[in-house]
């Protein structure tokens, strides 16, 4: 069964690989996927404003795009994307009053009959264990810190797991032949847009993450976030300047996992 | 006896045979135009209106001398849009997926409300353009904006306060010159014309006699029409 | 939406279509062009023109509206003005801000002249121009079986062989480098996915070399090109117009503009004047229609005449064969010849074929005139204006579904702004006054001549100069004149601002005209540049008292 697949602004600049992964690993596990004909920036976290309806134009207008074409689940890779569509998802199916004056603002587009789910891919995966292990061609055998980090658990009404300790990622990593670390870090912030203006707080989170990924026996540290990623990984080059002691350790998606471990190229 | 309308002329009521556009509904109330008309059919973008009907609240815009006036029009022209351009050497650009948002930064802050889209008199997917010049699709952000005609109402009205028109014409000029791949036929007629291949030629023909010149041009053989199959591949 | 009385004539020629897709009608031979030309192009009514009485083109046949504001006084009074102190001092000035102008700043630019030593002035904005609306295209000789000499056997034969050999030797041999360096620029033409360049007949064409960019093709070409001028940062001075050229009774040092907006004077000292300020559509000749822009009222040769420039070829009007003629909200205004090269056919009231489609432009209004006016076989409108079909459905049946949204989307939008479908329904055409295909006499440096040679300090590039296009110029070189002349203009001027130096800025030569105006006794009815046309209504101006 086929869903609009959204795939928001960095899955197709500074994320390609994160996209090409799990097309690649998604197609093989019986997840069916269909890239919207059109879609919008989800406006980020400006789209979280409690008092400006403006800014959930984008993340309703894709939402009206997966149901004009007929989908009734809406999956994304990226965790903002995902949960600031869950966040207007929610708002749409409770607040009768804001979703009278954003239909009746965006009078040229069909109103939102809050017919789409919004989905995470673990949430998916979470039901597909059995299928991912017939695929295991490579089993991995190394042990991984999976990281969730925040917008995949905050608030709860989006969380796509128990929101203190989630396992999903963990289980994943041991259908895939790993073994996944004790990671008492793995929900801790990496400190997201600041890395923009407040560099750093992301230099301090990441040392203090990354060192207790490694310190708990990891040999690298899983994200299926872009932001998490580029703050974790690409940013580890200025930690290193900051704190002389700090040893690197490799990032990946989760998706790049399960192509690796399904033998593909 | 004429069909009479009335209008509103930022405010001032006229009336004005039924039929004519704005433009020259204007002129006829007695308004010539200094700033506001342009090329007069609709390319220069010149002649920007805004305008509301008689009972109705909704904002129209388009372009006033190629639209008809309507009994009880309230009208007034936008002949500027202060808008502010990036300057760049379009040759020492090296375009990649950030360029254009790097360029200009505000079209990050679109909140795709589509307002630019209902804005355009030419009706363009505005906002579908500026979310492709958002995700660095150089290609898509020039075809879906090259009819743009540089009016400004697009800027006017958008919240974010992005000037469309001169992203798009900086996507656009991208696409043309590292996009677009290069005319081979025309580098080679260039070689040949550096080497002097037509001089001779040039200087025969340039001194013929007229009569000899009449019978050259009256005996040309014509290459065929368009046909199907050299027919532009898109 | 097309009235009632249309529908028996578009039944006639929807029925006609199939069999009209088969075959196009012989192109005429040399004596039948002559024929028709004779009897039926507005420009051979003799009634319609008169000689000039003074000036350096004394004696030659010229329109009575371009007579008119020749034989006018100065619009600012030289006694009245103090044009010896300069506003501004520039090495390069550049009268005109369309195609060939802002080519010209550009090329003066790139052959050594500082970005704030040229000023192009304009009385509109930058790139309100005649340019911009140019749909069809731009030739260039650039395929293996084209050739420059090609080119120029069309030209000269398409101009009646009128042409100066020299400019069209420059017009065709540089255009294939105008080309490439739009390309550099980024100016997206129409082209093949391996790169090469789409190209069509234009009429008049023996080869198929019209480039274009969608039928957008003028926009294109100058939205680039204005870019271009503001990254460099060339100062331009928009709703400025030039009232008079300044002289030292020698060369022309300068000009004296105008503020349209605050109605002062300002006087330009400049060491190169480069006048590229179009065509005369507004002046409406023998009461035409035009697709000409607001400001296309000829006050470039206006200027020139007065420091004694000759004008050629001014007998010789073009008239666009297709504007539209209906609905009247747009009368007159261009469709593009793009529409016929692509295989709209021109088609009587009774859905007949009656002419080729790609005569040269004269040839083909006459034939347009002959056919309403001496055949009877045009729609009438309600307005009274008559018409022909050009049938643009025949477009989607020859090249596919979407080919007119694809390559005639300008035209698709104009007559859908008006309830008009053409992929349905055929549009109706008339002759409108669309092109000088005379002017300024220059040389092959861009250099205005007067009897007595070049005039010292004096360019002059695109629609505003004569000699290019002969009696009648092909679709696709009016762009290409301005950027040929334009870039060739710039670096002349460049080569010769370098070695000038600045000199006294007078209106002497002027107060020599009005003296030759009195001697001729023209009586100070008429004032000139005219600047803008007034569509004022006339009870309107009637009523009108200057208290402000």
């Amino acid at each position: 069964m086929e869903m609009a697949y959204y795939p928001g602004c960095t899955l197709k600049t500074n994320a390609k690989l994160f996209e090409e992964s799990a097309m690649k690993a998604f197609s093989l596990i019986g997840i069916e996927m269909k890239e919207l004909d059109k879609w919008y920036c989800c406006g980020t976290v400006y789209s979280l404003a409690k008092d400006n309806l403006m800014y959930r134009l984008a993340s309703i207008r894709n939402l009206i795009r997966a149901q004009e074409e007929g989908f009734d689940k809406l999956i994304t890779l990226c965790s903002v994307c995902y949960n600031t569509l869950s966040q207007a998802n929610i708002m749409a199916r409770n607040d009768k009053e804001a979703m009278e004056k954003i239909n009746s603002f965006m009078d040229e587009e069909p109103d939102y009959e809050g017919s789409v789910d919004v989905l995470h891919p673990l949430q998916i995966l979470k039901e597909k264990m059995w299928e991912i292990k017939e695929r295991v061609k490579k089993p991995l055998n190394r042990k991984y810190a999976a990281y969730y980090g925040c917008l995949l658990l905050r608030p709860a009404e989006v969380s796509v797991d128990d929101y203190e300790n989630p396992g999903i990622m963990e289980e994943l990593i041991e259908a895939l032949g790993g073994e996944a670390v004790n990671f008492p870090l793995k929900n801790e912030c990496c400190g997201s847009y600041n890395v923009v203006a407040n560099r750093e707080a992301v230099i301090e989170a990441n040392y203090r993450i990354v060192t207790n990924a490694r310190k708990n026996g990891a040999d690298a540290i899983v994200t299926s976030c872009p932001l998490c990623y580029f703050n974790l990984k690409d940013m580890q080059k200025e930690v290193k300047k900051a704190y002389s002691s700090f040893i690197e350790l490799p990032v990946h998606y989760f998706t790049e996992l399960m192509v690796e471990a399904f033998g593909v190229k | 006896m004429m069909k009479m309308v009335r209008i509103y002329i930022m405010g001032k009521e006229y009336k004005v045979p039924e039929g004519l556009t704005i433009m020259k509904a204007m002129e006829y109330a007695g308004y010539r135009f200094i700033r506001g008309a342009g090329c007069r059919a609709g390319f220069c973008g010149a002649c920007a209106t805004v305008y509301r009907k008689e009972g109705d609240y909704k904002l129209y815009t388009d372009l006033a001398c190629q639209t008809t006036v309507e009994d009880g029009m309230y009208l007034v022209q936008l002949p500027f849009a202060p808008a502010n351009k990036a300057v760049y050497d379009i040759k020492k650009i090296k375009p990649d997926d950030k360029t254009l948002v790097n360029f200009y930064p505000e079209i990050a802050r679109c909140v795709s409300c589509n307002t630019c889209t209902k804005a355009c008199p030419q009706e363009l997917e505005v906002m579908d353009y500026i979310q492709s010049a958002l995700r660095g699709d150089v290609k898509k952000t020039a075809e879906l904006s090259f009819d743009c005609i540089q009016c400004g109402l697009c800027a006017l009205r958008c919240p974010a306060e992005i000037a469309h028109y001169h992203v798009a014409q900086l996507a656009r000029r991208l696409y043309g010159r590292y996009f677009m791949p290069r005319a081979l036929h025309l580098e080679k007629r260039l070689k040949e014309l550096e080497k002097g291949k037509f001089d001779k030629e040039m200087e025969r023909i340039k001194k013929m006699k007229l009569e000899d010149l009449k019978k050259m041009y009256n005996s040309r053989d014509i290459e065929p029409e368009e046909s199907e199959e050299t027919r532009e591949s898109d | 939406m097309y009235p009632k009385e249309f529908e028996k004539s578009i039944k006639k020629v929807e029925a006609t279509r199939e069999e009209r897709m088969k075959g196009l009608p012989e192109r005429m031979n040399a004596k039948e062009r002559e024929e028709i030309l004779q009897k039926w192009h507005p420009d051979y009514k003799p009634e319609a023109k008169r000689k000039l009485k003074i000036g350096p083109s004394k004696g030659s046949i010229v329109p009575n509206e371009v007579a008119d504001i020749i034989e006018a006084y100065p619009v600012a009074n030289p006694d009245e003005i103090d044009a010896s102190k300069p506003d501004y001092s520039v090495d390069v000035l550049i009268i005109g801000g369309g195609g060939a102008g802002t080519t010209a700043a550009l090329h003066a630019y790139y052959n050594g002249i500082k970005k704030d030593k040229i000023l192009i002035v304009t009385k509109l904005r930058h790139g309100d121009a005649n340019t911009i609306m140019a749909q069809g295209g731009i030739q260039a000789a650039d395929k293996e079986n084209d050739s420059p000499v090609i080119h120029y056997l069309d030209v000269i034969g398409g101009g009646h062989y009128a042409n100066k050999p020299e400019l069209v030797e420059r017009l065709v041999m540089d255009a294939p480098r105008i080309i490439k360096w739009h390309e550099e620029l980024g100016i997206m033409y129409d082209k093949k996915e391996d790169g090469e360049m789409v190209t069509i007949h234009g009429g008049g064409t023996s080869r198929r070399r019209m480039h274009s960019a969608k039928d957008y093709t003028g926009m294109e070409i100058m939205r680039v090109i204005r870019d271009e001028v503001r990254n460099i940062g060339i100062p331009v001075m928009e709703f400025t117009s030039a009232i008079d050229l300044l002289t030292d009774g020698n060369k022309v040092t300068g000009a004296l503009l105008y503020n349209m907006e605050t109605d002062e004077y300002m006087v330009v000292r400049a060491k190169a004047t480069i006048l590229a300020t179009g065509g005369f559509g507004r002046l409406h000749i023998q009461g035409f229609p035009t697709t000409n822009h607001y400001g296309a009222t000829f006050d470039g040769p206006v200027m020139a005449y007065r420091v004694g420039a000759v004008l050629r070829d001014m007998d010789s009007v073009q008239y666009h064969p297709t504007g539209v003629a209906y609905p009247e909200q747009i009368v007159g205004l261009l469709v593009t010849e793009k529409v016929r090269g692509l295989g709209g056919q021109p088609v009587n009231a009774e859905g007949e074929q009656f002419v080729h489609p790609l005569e040269a432009r004269d040839v083909e209004a006459a034939a347009l005139i002959r056919e309403c006016y001496g055949r009877n076989k045009g729609v009438v409108t309600p307005t009274g204006m008559r018409g022909i079909w050009l049938d643009s459905p025949l477009i989607e049946m020859i090249h596919g579904e979407g080919t007119i949204e694809r390559r005639l989307g300008a035209m698709f939008r104009m007559f859908k702004r008006f309830g008009i479908d053409m992929r349905q329904e055929p549009i109706l055409v008339f002759p409108t006054l669309h092109y000088q295909n005379g002017g300024i006499e220059i040389n092959a440096e861009s250099q205005v001549l007067s009897k007595n040679g070049a005039i010292p300090g004096l360019f002059a590039a695109g629609e505003v100069s004569g000699g290019v296009h002969g009696k009648n110029r092909l679709m696709g070189n009016s762009l290409l004149d301005t950027q040929v002349f334009g870039r060739i203009a710039g670096m002349a001027a460049a080569k010769y601002a370098k070695k000038s130096k600045y000199g006294k800025t007078t209106l002497q030569h002027v107060k020599k005209y009005v003296e030759e105006l009195k001697k001729a006794k023209i009586k100070e009815e008429r004032h000139a540049p005219i600047l803008l046309p007034d569509y004022r209504e006339k009870k309107v101006l009637s009523r009108e008292i200057d208290i402000l």
